[in-house]
């Protein structure tokens, strides 16, 4: 049956367009500083006006990989939920409420961090201490993130009332699983900030208990990141398929492997503590192979798209081997950007699993290569489907047209982006593989002779940043373009239909109650022996550092 | 008219597997399968040679 796709009103576009307008002014002075650090590393550039490199550092991460990320994430899913199950006046108040909330948390982070008082990075790992406003503010971010949480699950849920027995449409369903695993992740961090680090940083406690922290923040930290794939993903599955001219490969498929990215996302938060002292080697192995499930819904992934590509080809006449990739439509930047996005996560993905691989990760744990890695995943996958569906997403909600021009403006910045990327993203690996560490301001390290062996690629990172730097810059200028300089027209909003031939979505994949069972219980699994085994050999809590690097 | 219906039976059921092979999608994944393991043994080798 087909889905009804309702029209988005303007009061709606003007929320999911708020949204938008922190996310690329983020998108901004967030790569400006990543620039800066690229400069600073390369061991030719001192920063002004007394500003410090772990300053920029910590504002680069907050701001792109916290601000950037979770409003454009809001802010589409917005406009998914509104297009597909409708959203009341009543939700659309609690929408705005919990962009407010979130944009008071970002400005009262992002001040702290500006004004030198937060030199944690993004990870905020104590010892290090921060000024209370930098907590609070990440607080104030989460609890805003749950209340448009809570709006979206109460989207779907009118929706269901109203349409009993009926499959809930497919975007609707991936912006719930998305959610809720965003929900249950962010426990862990909202725990560790409101019972460990704001009392701390507040001075009613002296001491942190370390290792309780980066393990909370790590049952947060990684499926952080599916939260920010999985909107990409929706592209993918159900928007992509509409853009080439083709049909969802599956519906059930598309399901199917949300559903395990929900399962198989939180529980794996050891992978990143790996070198940790004072975790059990078995726990950490149990979690290493929770991790390599992942991989399961990925290669589902990957074949689902494949799959769709050589349909919508062969329905078009092409019928030699790979001659379906010619029916493509190369010159359509709605479709370019994320496909080039899919190809990076081909080595994304297959860093990933070096990393997650127990023993191995001894080889790149603390290395500028886990930097080249997320700048492949987030920072190349995820920002050039962000990219690819603004292209339809910002016309469609301000009335305006694509235009050739930005159609081709944006084929080129997607160029330079993938070209910025390829140079700095590669050579971070190969320094990682020489050792060269992540985190870490220019240092010759007493001119330790391993150091030189590294310097080129440095170089090549700040070539490969400042590229970059003129992509986000064409971007923005693209983005503002669509908002206020397009002609007024209208832009469709691309959702694709499900193949004929797929077999028909069973009843099971929307048994909510079991796949939420099935995901804390794997939670209570892997995190709960070893949880009581840390807080009961413990050592000594620490105090806090201000300001130790700068 | 009996070989004609038949003919359009044959017809009917050879088509849309035609049009449906996903071979070109399997070889795909097959090849990305291929480019993880090479790639996660090449570092493999690093961690054995260190």
């Amino acid at each position: 049956m087909m889905e009804k796709h309702l029209p988005i009103p303007q009061k709606e576009a003007r929320l999911v367009m708020a949204h938008m307008y922190v996310a690329f002014i983020s998108l901004l002075v967030g790569g400006l500083m990543g620039l800066l650090q690229t400069f600073v590393r390369s061991g030719s550039f001192d920063l002004p006006f007394g500003i410090g490199y772990y300053q920029i550092l910590t504002a680069h991460g907050v701001i792109l990989a916290l601000v950037l990320t979770t409003f454009f994430i809001i802010g589409f899913q917005f406009a998914l939920m509104s297009k597909t199950v409708g959203l009341s006046d009543k939700q659309r108040l609690s929408a705005w409420i919990g962009f407010w909330t979130m944009l008071i948390g970002t400005l009262l982070t992002a001040s702290t961090i500006l004004t030198g008082k937060a030199n944690v990075l993004y990870t905020f790992y104590a010892p290090l201490k921060a000024f209370p406003t930098f907590y609070i503010g990440l607080a104030l971010v989460v609890v805003g993130s749950w209340i448009a949480c809570f709006t979206n699950f109460r989207q779907l849920a009118v929706w269901k009332k109203s349409h009993k027995g009926e499959k809930s449409p497919l975007l609707a369903f991936m912006v719930v699983i998305n959610m809720l695993l965003w929900f249950i992740a962010t426990l862990g961090v909202a725990a560790t900030v409101l019972i460990q680090f704001i009392p701390w940083s507040l001075g009613m406690v002296d001491t942190i208990n370390v290792l309780v922290s980066r393990t909370l923040f790590w049952y947060f930290g990684h499926p952080l990141v599916y939260f920010w794939l999985l909107p990409a993903y929706m592209a993918w599955y159900a928007i992509i398929p509409k853009i080439i001219g083709g049909k969802i490969f599956s519906d059930a498929l598309a399901r199917l492997s949300f559903v395990l990215f929900l399962m198989f996302s939180i529980p794996v938060g050891f992978h990143h503590q790996l070198t940790e002292p004072g975790i059990d080697p078995l726990w950490k192995f149990i979690q290493v192979v929770l991790t390599f499930m992942v991989i399961i819904p990925s290669l589902l992934t990957a074949f689902s798209m494949f799959a769709t590509f050589e349909m919508a080809g062969r329905s078009k006449g092409y019928t030699s081997l790979f001659g379906w990739i010619k029916a493509l439509p190369w010159k359509d930047v709605r479709f370019f950007a994320p496909v080039v996005g899919m190809l990076a996560f081909i080595p994304a993905g297959t860093g990933g699993i070096i990393n997650a691989s127990h023993q191995m990760n001894q080889v790149i744990h603390n290395t500028i290569w886990v930097t080249g890695h997320f700048h492949l995943t987030v920072g190349t996958t995820v920002i050039l489907t962000f990219f690819g569906i603004s292209y339809w997403l910002i016309p469609s909600l301000t009335g305006r047209k694509l235009t050739k021009k930005i159609n081709t403006l944006g084929i080129i910045q997607t160029i330079v982006w993938s070209a910025g990327m390829f140079i700095m993203s590669g050579s971070m690996h190969i320094a990682g593989l020489l050792g060269a560490p992540r985190r870490s301001a220019y240092s010759t390290y007493t001119g330790a002779e391993q150091v030189d062996t590294w310097i080129g690629y440095q170089l090549a990172q700040a070539i490969g940043g400042t590229i970059l730097f003129i992509g986000i810059v064409l971007m923005v200028y693209i983005f503002f373009y669509m908002v206020f300089g397009a002609p007024k027209g209208k832009a469709s909003f691309p959702i694709a239909e499900v193949s004929e031939d797929a077999e028909p979505t069973p009843q099971y994949l929307e048994n909510w109650k079991l796949w939420i069972g099935i995901t804390i219980a794997l939670i209570l699994f892997a995190y709960t022996i070893p949880f009581i085994d840390i807080i009961q050999h413990s050592p000594p809590g620490s105090e806090g550092f201000e300001n130790l690097i700068r | 008219m009996k070989p004609e219906q038949d003919n359009t039976v044959r017809e009917k059921m050879v088509n849309p597997k035609q049009d449906n092979t996903l071979k070109g999608a399997l070889i795909s994944v097959l090849l990305l399968g291929a480019f993880i393991l090479i790639s996660w043994f090449i570092v493999f080798g690093i961690f054995i040679s260190r």
